[in-house]
Order: C-alpha cells, then structure tokens, then sequence
C-alpha cells in the first residue's frame, strides 16, 4: 500500500488541547516510509469516509464531546467505523474522544452511552489531572510521554487491556495505568500530540494500518525531542 | 487594623523594595495591602471610577490606551492603573490605592468575577477569550460561564464587547447593561459550539447565529474589520466616549505589545506571542525574511506546548528561522513536520548572533521570555 487515508474526525470539536497534530504527524512520517498520506477533514455534518485507514479522536471540552458523539451515532457512521475495524483499521482516540468509543461516559453531568469500540466506561473524579505524564507500553516496548488535563476516571472492563503503565501522571485516574487498547483500537489520555512527542508510536500505527513493516527511519530531530521528553519527565 | 494604615504600611514596603532590594516593586505594596487589609479593594474602589479590562489577549496594551484615553482630557479627573501585566488582584490594589479620579484595572480572566464583586466597576471591557494556559484555564468555556455569572450579577456595571467572539456575547448577553461592539465578523477558533445552550454553532463566512438566540448580527456599534490591535483601541475609545473622553488616533504599533531593540547590531523587534491567536495574529506581521521564535513553557505560557499544533507556521515557509528558549526543541519538531526547518540555538543572544549586523529580525516571543528581554 503506497497509499493511505487519515481521517481526522471532528477537528473543530475535538481540536482544543492540539491533537490535531497526530494527522500531520502520521502523514509526515508515512513520507518517510514511501507511502502518501491523505488527511480527510471530517466535520459535524459530514458523514465518515468507508475506506480511511486511521481514524483519529482528540480532545474537547464536555459540550463539544456530546456533539461529537451524536454526530458519530448519526445515519451510517457508526457502522462504518465497525466495518473498518473489521477490516483492520487503525483508531487512535485521544482523552475526549477516548472516553467517546468507551461504553459510557459523563459531560455536563448528563451520563451517556458511547460508542462502544472499547471496553470502558468513564467517570469524572474530584480533581482535575493537569501535568506531564509517562508510561510504558508492553506493545510499544518504549517509554511515552504526553501531558495530561481531565477529570476522568477510566475503568476498562474483561476484553479492553491498558495501554500504558504509569510512571508519571495519573492516567486512568489511579495513576498506574493509562488508556486502553483493544487490536488495533488505541484510547489514550496523552496530549502533546502523542505522536509528536513519541513518533515511534505514529510508526507503529502506519504498521497496524498498512499491515507491511518498514525499515526504521532516520529523523534525528524527532529522535532527539522524543528522547529528550523522556528524560526530562 | 485600619485601612489608612494598611496602605502607610504598603507604600512603605513598595518604597523598601525599590530602594534596598532595587526591585521594581510594583506589586509588592498590593500584595502587602492584601494580606494586612483583605477587604481593601471594595473600600478603596467607593470613591473612585473603576474600569476592568479583560480577555484572553490585548489587556496589556487596551489598559494602557484606555489610561491615555481619558487622561487626554484633564478636566475628567486623574487616572490610576495597574502596573503593567500585573492583572490579579495585588495589581488591582496597587493602583487603587493611588489618589486618582479613575482606576483602569487590567484583570485576569479567571480573577475578573472576584474584582468585579469587590470594585464594582463602571465599566468592564472584554476584548476576547480563546483557548490559552489550558493547563489553568482548564477549558474556555468554563471561564466564559463565570464571566457570565459575573456580568449577570453587576447589574450597575455597564459591559462592553466584541461580540464577534461568541464568549464575550454570552457575557455581555447576561448583563443588564451592555454595549455591544461588532466588527464586521470574524471566525473564531473556539467557536465550533455555542457557548450558550452547547449545539453546533452556525456559521455564515464570518458570523454566528444560533437558534438559541447568539448572534452577532445585532450589535449596538458596527466598525470595520482590522487588526486585533485596531479592535482593541477602537474599543478602548468606545469606553472613553461613554466616559466623557474624546477619541484619540489608533497607534496600532503601539498596541502591539512589541519593541525594538538593537544586538549586536542586529536590529530585533521583539513581540509577544502567548497562545495560538496571539500567534497567528503576530505571524501575519513577519513580513521580513528573518525571524526568531522563543518559546518557554513556564506557568504564565502554559506549561503545555500542545497548542504550538493549533498554528500555521506555513507563512515562515522560505525564511530564515532561528529558534530558542526552553522548548526549542518543541518548536522546531512542529515546524519540522510543517516542512519549516529551523536553526536551534541555546539562548537568544546566540539566536541573534546568527545574524549578520544591520540585519533586521522579527522576534516572536513567549510571555516570560519578552518580559526577560523588555526589562534587561
């Protein structure tokens, strides 16, 4: 596959803490590794692209969340997302969105049904966790860092894994394990963009998404940042 | 113990920390007054006319042409106002405790609510809120709500506003008085949602109007669009007009919040860059070939460098870029994947030793690192 499409789901109401970046930092890379990359806009009113290879979900405010996901539950869209998942699709879903493909999640105090892509359900803590954060993956076999500002308390339930283990921040909530992972469905609480600050991990989807492995790349700039964040957190 | 004394008290630590520790000690005699006087601000604003001015960007800058606005008429009576960029509540007390006729109290967004219930201003300005320091801020439009409780609860203080921000229009919706200022429409990058009843906010070209009733197309003052320089000082002239001043010209340069400075022969106009609208407005003004970005990411720049993906830094395509300052490394990776390669330096100095004498540079700095290089 020499081609692949990124659908940047909702970016007008996902896009407040940056992760819009993880587009633009998957189709950078994706250069690297000799494939063209389309990032698809997808707003409100949109329906969502059949053949998108990653789908992403940022984060957002709790009204913004709410319009999200009934834009999600609108006509077809939620079939599509099942039917690329079947097919081996990629999503990354950040925060907001990580609790929007949950089971269940809390906004403006309105407790709803999500879509049902992971196995978790989220709840709002006391205080909100604002600061760096790092964990370690199993799948990824290398430190992430992001930064972290929410209230939620995520549960994962039998067939949702962690995604991360927590060395800094607090994740889940309980400050030991951070996102959930299901094949190749990702939940994260981890801005910075992500993919910005562990460009290893963006590898890692174009893998899952393409399903070719590629020869590492040589972006010295990227290395240094990602390693120098690890460091310093 | 009494107020008249507090503020002996305060001047004199003001006075010390000037002249023993040679500090600028502008807020030092707020943060004394505070802590001797707790209630200070409500006594001392009794007898005085009180205007706040806040918003996301620009409060510097409007604070300081408001001050020039009303004082360019002397039978108006004397001004007072906070120290510059001083805008909590130790600032707000500087300069209340002034004699003066008028205090200008430029007020942080998250401290705005609890300034205005103590002064109970005349006037309270809101030039704009976007997202910045969400570390702090949290979300904006959970200090949009507050400020709309606020102007609900003032129902003597007269708000004035760009309603073209859908933030400032549900404040200044909430208020019993208000003046509302459009120029024209603009798009906004928070306004996705309707901060007033949360459903998909609709847009034509530049304009909102939402079924709940948000809108700015029924303003009470319409001017022509321009820079947010421009809406700043046009608004700050609306305010001295409904204060009995005159207009005065705008000096859109002079509201920039920038400065020129000479190193090493390299001449630097420096100017300050904050958050993601903050930068896009500045980056429309590199118009030279050279520009330096210093970026750092210390409490009052939000301690998350996220947003630097919410700017395109598309228009430095085909300059030469320097950058500098605690997360170089931040903005010259965003900029990498933006096809922007830019030359990383430890400090300023050495950004600026780059360039060749008689070079000019445009400096687009962080809040902390412009505050740095102003006051060396």
């Amino acid at each position: 596959m020499s081609q692949i499409k990124i659908v940047r789901i909702h970016n007008e109401l996902l896009g407040t803490y940056g992760d819009q970046g993880n587009a633009e930092v998957l189709a950078f890379r994706a250069k690297f590794h000799g494939i063209t990359a389309n990032v698809v806009d997808v707003t409100y009113n949109d329906d969502l692209p059949t053949n998108g290879d990653i789908y992403l979900l940022g984060g957002a405010e709790d009204a913004a969340q709410l319009l999200s996901l009934e834009a999600l539950q609108r006509g077809d869209n939620l079939n599509i997302l099942h039917l690329a998942i079947e097919r081996g699709a990629v999503i990354l879903a950040v925060c907001a969105g990580f609790q929007i493909i949950g089971n269940r999640f809390v906004a403006n105090g309105q407790e709803v049904d999500g879509l049902g892509l992971l196995d978790v359900i989220s709840v709002p803590g006391d205080k909100r966790l604002v600061g760096d954060i790092k964990t370690t993956s199993s799948i990824l076999g290398f430190e992430l860092t992001g930064f972290e500002n929410h209230m939620g308390r995520t549960i994962l339930g039998p067939t949702a894994q962690a995604f991360g283990k927590v060395i800094t921040g607090h994740g889940n909530g309980d400050s030991k394990y951070d996102g959930a992972v299901n094949g190749n469905i990702f939940g994260t609480y981890m801005h910075g963009p992500i993919l910005a600050r562990n460009p290893e991990f963006a590898d890692l989807l174009l893998t899952r998404a393409t399903g070719r492995k590629y020869a590492q790349i040589t972006d010295p700039l990227a290395l240094k940042y990602a390693t120098w964040r690890r460091k310093v957190i | 113990m009494r107020l008249k004394i507090a503020v002996l008290i305060a001047k004199f630590a003001a006075l010390f920390s000037k002249r023993i520790l040679r500090r600028s000690g502008e807020t030092i005699s707020g943060r004394v007054l505070l802590a001797l006087y707790p209630r200070a601000i409500a006594e001392l604003s009794k007898n005085k006319k009180i205007i706040c001015i806040s918003g996301t960007n620009g409060k510097t800058s409007t604070t300081k042409a408001l001050v020039s606005i009303i004082s360019s008429i002397s039978k108006l009576g004397t001004v007072a106002t906070s120290p510059s960029g001083s805008n909590l509540e130790r600032g707000a007390a500087a300069a209340l405790m002034q004699k003066s006729d008028f205090a200008v109290l430029e007020v942080d967004e998250l401290h705005l609510s609890r300034v205005i219930e103590e002064a109970k201003p005349k006037v309270v300005l809101l030039l704009n809120l976007t997202r910045d320091q969400l570390h702090r801020m949290h979300e904006v439009k959970r200090v949009a709500d507050r400020w709309a409780r606020s102007a609900n609860a003032a129902p003597g203080t007269l708000f004035v506003g760009d309603v073209d921000d859908p933030f400032v229009a549900v404040a200044l919706n909430s208020a019993a008085q208000s003046k509302k200022i459009s120029f024209g429409g603009r798009r906004h990058q928070d306004g996705a949602v309707c901060p007033s009843c949360g459903k998909y906010l609709k847009w034509v070209r530049n304009n909102y109007k939402c079924p709940c009733g948000l809108t700015n197309s029924n303003p009470d003052e319409i001017f022509e669009a321009g820079s947010a320089a421009f809406r700043n000082a046009t608004m700050a002239n609306v305010v001295g007009k409904y204060l009995g001043a005159k207009p005065i010209a705008v000096d859109e340069k002079s509201l920039e919040r920038s400065v020129d400075q000479i190193h090493k022969g390299v001449k630097a106009n420096i100017r300050l860059t904050k958050n993601p609208a903050s930068w896009t407005e500045a980056l429309k003004s590199v118009t030279g070939d050279n520009a330096v970005l210093i970026v750092n990411a210390r409490e009052v720049d939000g301690i998350d460098t996220s947003w630097l993906w919410d700017i395109s830094f598309s228009g430095l395509s085909g300059k030469r870029v320097v950058v500098c300052g605690e997360r170089a490394l931040d903005i010259a990776y965003r900029l990498h994947v933006e096809g922007i390669e830019a030359e990383i330096t430890s400090s300023f100095k050495d950004a600026i030793s780059k360039f060749e004498s008689g070079a000019s540079v445009q400096v687009l700095a962080a809040y902390t690192a412009f505050h740095e290089l102003v006051n060396s």
